[in-house]
């Protein structure tokens, strides 16, 4: 006993050597599942101060060049809701039924507008940390899209700060979209590398589409509302299978510049996955019938 | 001894917002990111307690883990740094140097000083690339990792050094 506490005394930096050690693999591993705690991450109180210091000082500089794409876009989208209008309008000669179905989808969705706090896009698997949490009514899994486009999915929740799964993470993101007019579909993944282009996978070989066309989101999963745009395609490729088509997307959103988004809340969530577990249920009792 | 908490404490405070708000930015062809605060380890002087060595390189790694999004790998290769860094230091100076020397590049000569900074530098981000991919799959993008961030790294550390007075 005497040798063995000696023996401890002398090398005590050794044990503590190993605890450490041991703690950090935990770490390491309980978030290489992607099931962290929202403690270790960008999301807690202090981390999530300090970046957003930053972020207000960073988008202070960068905020001409911003209002400039949005002043664009916003003019780009109001001539095409004139036109449109004016097409409904001598179609169906009811003028004012655009704008009551457009503000019903939009009571369907409760739209949190946040700011971006820290953001890479140089990584494999980026994350983007925002300055909104429970408090504010995020949840997990629920969509975030920007002025210009998508940007990915909620993950982790703190009160006053979320960690996002952009579109650019090459391990954990995939997104459910379908070409715009034609209505096929498939789910969008990153590769690493170039943080402007992202790959529509699993595109069936009959689907009919030309370059250039539109990539939006399917609405398929609870996550996000149909027609939120992801970019447009660039180049066609069969899939390493053979089965399908890869499609080259140039994504509409720069995340190398993000800084205003909007989390998406869908109030219907709640209904369909109970529809779903429901359906699940029915069909796991079947079986024993 | 309240002194030096403070002092290592403040040090830890500018390395990891360092770190978190310029250093993580910089990213030379991709892969060489810049890694300053191995420098944290590195000086600690000879004869400092290794328990109070370890304490430091794990809180250190951590903070800057919290900050990167890559909870576990920092911590976990700056403690393996402070475990070696007093053994490592031992083979670059000489035996009868004081008990409490500090590690500067003055004091040591720029070349003992080079290898020491070189030695660890390498060991950490060969340690720490490991942990935060933990594939080696793709090992190219692994090595280049390794050998652009050591390099990027120590050219910072002896920019910084040779500033220090």
């Amino acid at each position: 006993m005497k040798n063995l506490i000696a023996f401890l005394a002398k090398y005590h930096h050794w044990l503590l050597f190993v605890v450490l050690e041991v703690a950090s693999a935990v770490l390491l591993f309980r978030y290489n599942s992607y099931q962290g705690s929202v403690w270790f991450s960008s999301a807690n109180y202090v981390a999530g101060r300090v970046y957003q210091t930053d972020a207000a000082v960073r988008s202070y500089f960068s905020l001409s060049p911003l209002n400039k794409q949005l002043s664009l876009r916003n003019f780009y989208l109001e001539r095409q809701v004139t036109q449109l209008r004016r097409l409904y309008g001598e179609l169906t000669d009811d003028t004012t039924a655009i704008e009551r179905e457009e503000q019903e989808f939009l009571s369907r969705y409760n739209l949190i507008p946040a700011k971006v706090v820290s953001n890479s896009v140089d990584r494999a698997d980026n994350l983007i940390t925002i300055d909104r949490g429970s408090a504010d009514g995020v949840e997990r899994d629920m969509g975030v899209a920007c002025g210009t486009g998508i940007v990915g999915v909620v993950y982790m929740v703190s009160t006053h700060y979320s960690v996002i799964i952009p579109v650019l993470n090459s391990s954990a993101s995939r997104i459910s979209c379908s070409i715009r007019g034609r209505g096929y579909f498939g789910y969008l993944h990153w590769y690493g590398g170039d943080p402007t282009v992202a790959f529509l996978e699993d595109v069936p070989r009959h689907a009919r589409f030309k370059r250039g066309d539109w990539v939006e989101t399917s609405g398929y999963s609870a996550i996000f509302p149909p027609g939120v745009m992801v970019g447009r395609i660039e180049t066609i490729y069969n899939s390493p299978d053979g089965l399908s088509y890869r499609l080259k997307v140039r994504l509409t959103t720069d995340f190398s510049c993000l800084r205003d988004v909007c989390v998406i809340g869908d109030k219907s969530i709640a209904e369909r996955s109970r529809l779903m577990e429901q359906v699940q249920d029915s069909l796991t009792m079947k079986p024993n019938l | 001894m309240a002194i030096d908490i403070l002092q290592r404490l403040a040090i830890l405070l500018v390395l990891t917002l360092a770190q978190a708000l310029v250093f993580n930015h910089i990213h030379f062809f991709g892969c060489a990111m810049p890694l300053l605060y191995v420098y944290f380890a590195i000086v600690i002087p000879r004869g400092y307690p290794r328990w109070a060595t370890l304490l430091w390189c794990f809180v250190l790694g951590l903070s800057v883990d919290l900050f990167s999004n890559t909870p576990g790998a920092a911590a976990g290769a700056m403690t393996l740094i402070g475990l070696l860094q007093p053994y490592v230091l031992e083979l670059f100076i000489p035996r009868e140097a004081p008990a409490n020397m500090k590690v500067s590049m003055k004091l040591m000569g720029p070349a003992k000083y080079i290898s020491l900074a070189a030695f660890l530098t390498f060991v950490y981000c060969l340690v720490f690339f490991s942990l935060e991919m933990f594939s080696f799959v793709d090992w190219m993008t692994w090595g280049s990792c390794v050998v652009g961030s050591t390099l990027i790294t120590l050219l910072l550390l002896l920019a910084f050094e040779s500033v220090r007075r």
